[in-house]
């Protein structure tokens, strides 16, 4: 393949991921999938009944899996049959959005009904509002996986088949966005009523923020937040998986040579080398701008 | 003190009649796909499927029995790990046994099961008191589950046509992954101290319609498999599940309102 074309094939790549990225955090966030919901769970226990979206799927690693999956298998069939590649990328990734819609609606439900002894509703309302915007964020980001893969499998001429490559980009979307996006919603949305950087005290366990700018607070609510920064955040970073570990390799194609697959393999590692530094002075940056938390210097002095 | 707590789970169904119900579901779908496709017709590869819900519900069963000792976020990494020995096991049974091969793969799995679940008391120290059994049956519900769902999408569980129709096309993938969600979802979406085991159980029934479904869309491109029939009974189960799961919810829930307030301090107290 060209050079060129090999490069336009990865921006595109690219493009889609960062798509991807994004609404995969802010579809968890909807319905508060991963980490903070453990919070979510936790709140009426501690006696603070809510009206968030619990959507306990599982972890967002397999349930984006299941949804690039089920994607990749539908438009897989359809290509089969014959039918143009756009249409069943755009099927796939209709009947994967309304399969993990039910896989909200029973995780909801069943959450809030083992909470019984702690009077936790079910609000029907709830999943009437929640459910088709998680399953609208489901779509965009199993089609724009499904680009990727497809991309991938035909155009770059990847040995895996579309399903797999679906699979794995899926399982791929949810470790990123369960490890970048869910700090802001978590840290930082879930717990506005304690002072910024406080950490997470025992105390505080359960008693996340439940009244929102106006009325009661809802998933959608803090998909508006975190579309801010945790959702754009998380498809850069996915976006950046893609096109530089793709980037090395259409650059430094490792078909051409044992030398040059070697070099690929030095970029790879070069760029692993930058950004871990690049971390590194950013958080010591931080630290130096922002310093500790006050109320923690402040206790140290009335102890002395 | 039920599921979600630390002892031992509360159940109507013991749990030997379901690991019987599996068991023989699992096989009696699997064998009854094998022959009967050769002997009635393609469209009997349906059968596959519903054995392959008879593991998927076992599996939940047992997720949820191993994860009512405190695995919290366990209860998702235990069905990857029910596929992933099945996966293993299944292609071995049906690489070397032949018409057998289904069986030799539940014994292998149980092998490997127990020898996971030897590892996670022995070694890990992990001190749950069933988690050699639990292993070993939620090894051999994933691959009860993979094989079921692979015949209904073939038709066969010869090893080439598994191979070349189900492997080399990836569709092992999806196989792989709703089959594991059907068996970590139900527990995982009903836990907390008032689950109960219908509940989780009917739900396993609905996301095993799911993983039904998705095989009998798989086999409509295939030969040996038909999937019109597949896909329509997978429906049929699927509105099932979801209105008994519905029912089972409006049954043990506080209160299911169509909207409204938080509940007010003096209802809480």
């Amino acid at each position: 393949m060209e050079p060129l074309t090999g490069m336009g094939v990865l921006a595109l790549m690219g493009a889609a991921a960062t798509i991807a990225g994004a609404s995969e955090d802010l579809e968890s966030d909807v319905g508060s999938q991963s980490n903070p919901n453990s919070q979510v769970q936790l709140a009426p226990q501690m006696m603070y009944p809510h009206r968030i979206h619990s959507k306990a799927v599982s972890g967002e690693p397999p349930s984006n899996a299941l949804m690039c999956a089920i994607g990749g298998t539908t438009a897989s069939v359809l290509i089969t049959t014959g039918a143009s590649a756009a249409l069943a990328l755009a099927i796939g990734a209709i009947v994967a959005a309304a399969i993990h819609g039910t896989y909200s609606a029973t995780a909801y439900m069943g959450r809030s009904a083992s909470q019984k002894r702690f009077k936790q509703p079910v609000y029907l309302d709830v999943m009437r509002s929640h459910i088709p915007v998680i399953m609208g964020y489901a779509f965009i980001t199993t089609f724009c996986i499904l680009v990727v893969s497809y991309l991938m499998a035909t155009v770059l001429a990847h040995p895996f088949p579309l399903p797999l490559l679906a699979f794995i980009w899926g399982i791929t979307v949810g470790a990123i966005g369960s490890s970048t996006g869910d700090v802001h919603y978590g840290a930082e949305r879930q717990f506005q009523n304690v002072e910024y950087g406080s950490g997470l005290n025992a105390a505080n366990s359960g008693n996340i923020v439940r009244k929102a700018e106006s009325g009661l607070r809802n998933g959608i609510d803090n998909s508006w937040f975190c579309a801010k920064f945790g959702g754009p955040v998380t498809g850069l970073a996915f976006g950046m998986t893609v096109f530089l570990s793709g980037w090395i390799t259409t650059v430094f194609d490792a078909t051409k040579g044992d030398a040059i697959g070697w070099v690929s393999v030095i970029a790879g590692i070069i760029i692993v080398l930058i950004l871990i530094l690049w971390n590194r002075n950013m958080e010591v940056a931080a630290r130096a701008a922002y310093g500790t938390y006050k109320e923690d210097e402040a206790e140290a002095e009335v102890a002395a | 003190m039920s599921a979600g707590g630390s002892g031992a789970a509360a159940e109507a169904i013991p749990q030997n009649n379901i690991i019987a119900f599996g068991v023989a579901g699992g096989l009696i779908g699997i064998y009854a796909a094998y022959f009967l496709v050769d002997m009635v017709g393609q469209y009997m590869s349906f059968i596959g499927a519903l054995g392959a819900i008879c593991g998927m519900i076992w599996g939940a069963a047992a997720v949820r029995r191993v994860a009512s000792y405190g695995l919290g976020t366990g209860v998702p990494s235990i069905g990857m790990l029910a596929l992933g020995m099945g996966v293993l096991a299944a292609t071995f049974g049906l690489a070397v046994g032949g018409v057998a091969g289904p069986v030799i793969a539940l014994i292998t799995a149980a092998i490997i099961g127990l020898m996971v679940g030897v590892l996670a008391n022995k070694v890990l120290k992990m001190g749950i008191p069933i988690m050699e059994v639990s292993m070993t049956e939620i090894a051999t519900a994933g691959t009860i589950t993979i094989i079921g769902l692979a015949i209904s999408m073939t038709g066969t569980f010869d090893f080439p046509v598994i191979l070349s129709q189900v492997i080399t096309t990836g569709y092992i993938a999806v196989i792989f992954i709703a089959g594991g969600l059907a068996i970590l979802h139900p527990f995982n979406a009903n836990l907390g101290p008032d689950e109960a085991q219908d509940r989780t159980l009917i739900c396993g029934l609905e996301k095993g319609a799911i993983a039904m479904i998705i095989a009998g869309i798989v086999a409509t491109v295939n030969e040996g498999a038909s999937g019109a029939l597949t896909i329509l009974i997978g429906l049929a189960l699927w509105y099932i599940g979801f209105s008994g799961y519905y029912d089972r919810v409006k049954r043990d829930a506080y209160a299911v309102v169509g909207s409204g307030l938080l509940p007010s301090k003096e209802e809480l107290e």
